[in-house]
């Protein structure tokens, strides 16, 4: 038996604190070069993002409990930790709601919201547009307004039950705590389910409001999930590079982590392709018309890259198991999925910026800078909102009724 | 009179017979099995077996089962029978996607399956170790070691003394 090593300092939040601001300031001097149209839609895909990756966690968690899983129990409170950052997301998300409200700029991002918006060739206006009145029961800014801030509601109120009943539990040991936990779970799964669904209708699919497809909510819960366990995966690694979970977490942990990310693989190409087999095969324009748009100029090999490198590279990738548990394996293919999901977020929200031929702008512009500088912002932000709640618990929940068998997850390892 | 199979040893527990796999895994043996009534996690590891080859097969079955359900629709759609339907090509790889994805499935369930069973070499209605008097206990409360004497390494006496020292019990050579 070797003397017990003293856990690493905890790791300082700060540093975190100055790339957000420096990403938001950055996104914001991007005002100066391009229109206030183009860094409003970036800042979009900066917050969905971080957005998509939280409530992917907070998915998480309440699977764990309902499920009352044993080995995930390793990564749960850092998941809680994460969670800390929905009331930033919350701020994060507020410019473009104020933005809605502004007589001058409503129908800047969501164009329904202004009906004097003009539809392209010519064909009248929103406020016309028979599509938009048949919808306008559901696609209006009061309605928005009030969903947005029940959504974030909803994550932030589950996110501090689920934080405070799990350290709650790390102080008495009471077993109480997992079952009022498990309650929230049941509860919880179906409010997030709808809100994860409502809000990339509203946030992200009603950019293009004549387009129908009944598998968003579904693919967009694909890229939160995938987006959460990729980020699980690299705070495991940086946890056990770092010393704290040195004796902790074995081969099994990330054998089952990465069977995760690979089984959500499938199912993202599931989704994805079924959603775009439907519209092909069907062949009506007012579905046909969103792909139609993304075959123009270098969007079509966004597309390609998309069906590629988010579905075909990983899944072959991930089939080994050696590129499951091996750090320096497991390490870039999960960086490479939460590139993809950035990816995919841009071909959903980029191409509704039109020129006045109704064309999509180039994906390769301004607009993607501003989309990087966003996710570094608002990365930034969510990273030091884990960081500063991560000192404040112990490291692993060592009270947690299934710990112990967490430890010894099939068996323990020496690598 | 048959050749002699090899040497069988009794355990009473799982940490008992955990470690003698260690032992024998060092000494170098690489022709030898445990038996035990349920499965112990780790124990492949003690025996030092490497992981299995099943999911080669499951691979070589899923693209079969892909190239299967591609071959499918562009011989039935394109190439046998050209017919328009839905105005749609005689042939694309959308439409044919389903079912080469279900054939994936499906012949990677079949390679699993079947493989698992040929590596095993299942079903087999006999083996020697049947014939260690007490065997039957394998199913309910003991452990055993087989050491095949067909390992380059076996020898009669010194795979003996290994066994013994391992702590193994009623030791016996059987017959093939």
């Amino acid at each position: 038996m070797s003397a017990p090593v003293p856990p690493p300092p905890a790791p300082r939040s700060d540093q975190a604190l100055y790339v957000g601001l420096a990403g938001i300031a950055t996104t914001g001097f991007g005002l100066m070069f391009s229109p206030l149209k183009m860094v409003a839609f970036a800042w979009l895909v900066g917050v969905m993002f971080w957005t998509a990756i939280t409530i992917g966690m907070l998915l998480l968690v309440l699977i764990h409990h309902i499920f009352d899983a044993s080995w995930s129990t390793i990564i749960r409170r850092q998941y809680e930790h994460w969670l800390s950052a929905f009331k930033w997301l919350a701020l994060l998300f507020l410019p473009l709601l104020v933005l809605s409200w502004m007589p001058r700029h409503s129908g800047l991002v969501w164009s329904w919201m202004d009906p004097a918006t003009p539809l392209p060739g010519g064909h009248g206006t929103v406020g016309t547009d028979v599509l938009y009145v048949k919808k306008s029961a559901f696609l209006n800014l009061n309605l928005f307004t009030i969903a947005t801030i029940a959504f974030f509601a909803v994550w932030v109120f589950l996110s501090c039950k689920l934080r405070k009943h799990s350290f709650a539990q790390d102080a008495d040991g009471d077993a109480v705590w997992t079952l009022k936990n498990r309650w929230w779970a049941a509860a919880g799964i179906p409010l997030a389910a709808l809100s994860l669904t409502f809000a990339s209708i509203l946030w992200v699919k009603s950019l293009e409001y004549h387009w129908f497809s009944t598998m968003y909510g579904v693919w967009f819960f694909s890229n939160c999930v995938r987006g959460a366990l990729s980020m699980g995966v690299l705070m495991m690694l940086w946890l056990y590079h770092r010393g704290d979970y040195a004796g902790l977490l074995n081969r099994n942990h990330l054998h089952s982590i990465g069977q995760l990310v690979f089984a959500f693989t499938v199912f993202w190409g599931y989704v994805s392709f079924s959603q775009y087999f439907l519209i092909w095969n069907a062949n009506i324009p007012e579905e046909t018309f969103w792909y139609n748009l993304r075959e123009q100029g270098d969007w079509y090999w966004v597309g390609m890259l998309i069906l590629f490198g988010h579905f075909f590279v990983p899944f072959l990738y991930l089939l080994s198991y050696k590129h499951k548990v091996v750090h320096a394996w497991i390490r870039p293919i999960v960086i490479w999925v939460l590139a993809l999901i950035f990816v995919d977020i841009c071909y959903n929200i980029l191409p509704a910026i039109k020129d006045a031929r109704g064309d999509p702008l180039p994906f390769l512009s301004l607009t993607l800078l501003w989309s990087l500088t966003a996710v570094i912002g608002v990365g930034g932000i969510c990273v030091w909102a884990y960081l500063r709640s991560f000192p404040t618990t112990k490291l692993i929940p060592i009270r947690d009724p299934r710990i112990a068998e967490c430890l010894v997850y099939h068996e323990s390892s020496h690598e | 009179m048959s050749k002699a199979y090899g040497i069988i040893a009794a355990f009473d527990d799982t940490r008992e017979i955990f470690q003698a796999c260690e032992q024998v895994r060092d000494a170098g043996y690489t022709q030898w099995d445990a038996l035990t009534p349920f499965p112990i996690h780790g124990l492949d590891r003690a025996m030092g077996l490497r992981r299995s080859k099943v999911p080669r097969l499951s691979l070589i079955g899923g693209i079969a089962g892909f190239c299967t359900g591609m071959a499918l629709i562009w011989w039935t759609g394109a190439a046998d029978f050209r017919l328009i339907v839905g105005g749609k090509p005689y042939f694309s790889p959308m439409f044919a996607f389903p079912i080469s994805y279900e054939l994936s499935i499906l012949f990677t369930a079949f390679a699993t399956i079947l493989g698992m069973f040929f590596l095993n070499r299942l079903p087999m209605h006999y083996h020697p170790v049947l014939k260690q008097p007490q065997f039957a206990r394998a199913t309910s409360d003991r452990f055993f070691i087989v050491i095949e004497a067909t390992d380059p390494k076996f020898d009669a006496a010194r795979t003996r003394a290994l066994l013994v020292q391992a702590g193994g019990k009623d030791i016996v050579e059987i017959e093939g």
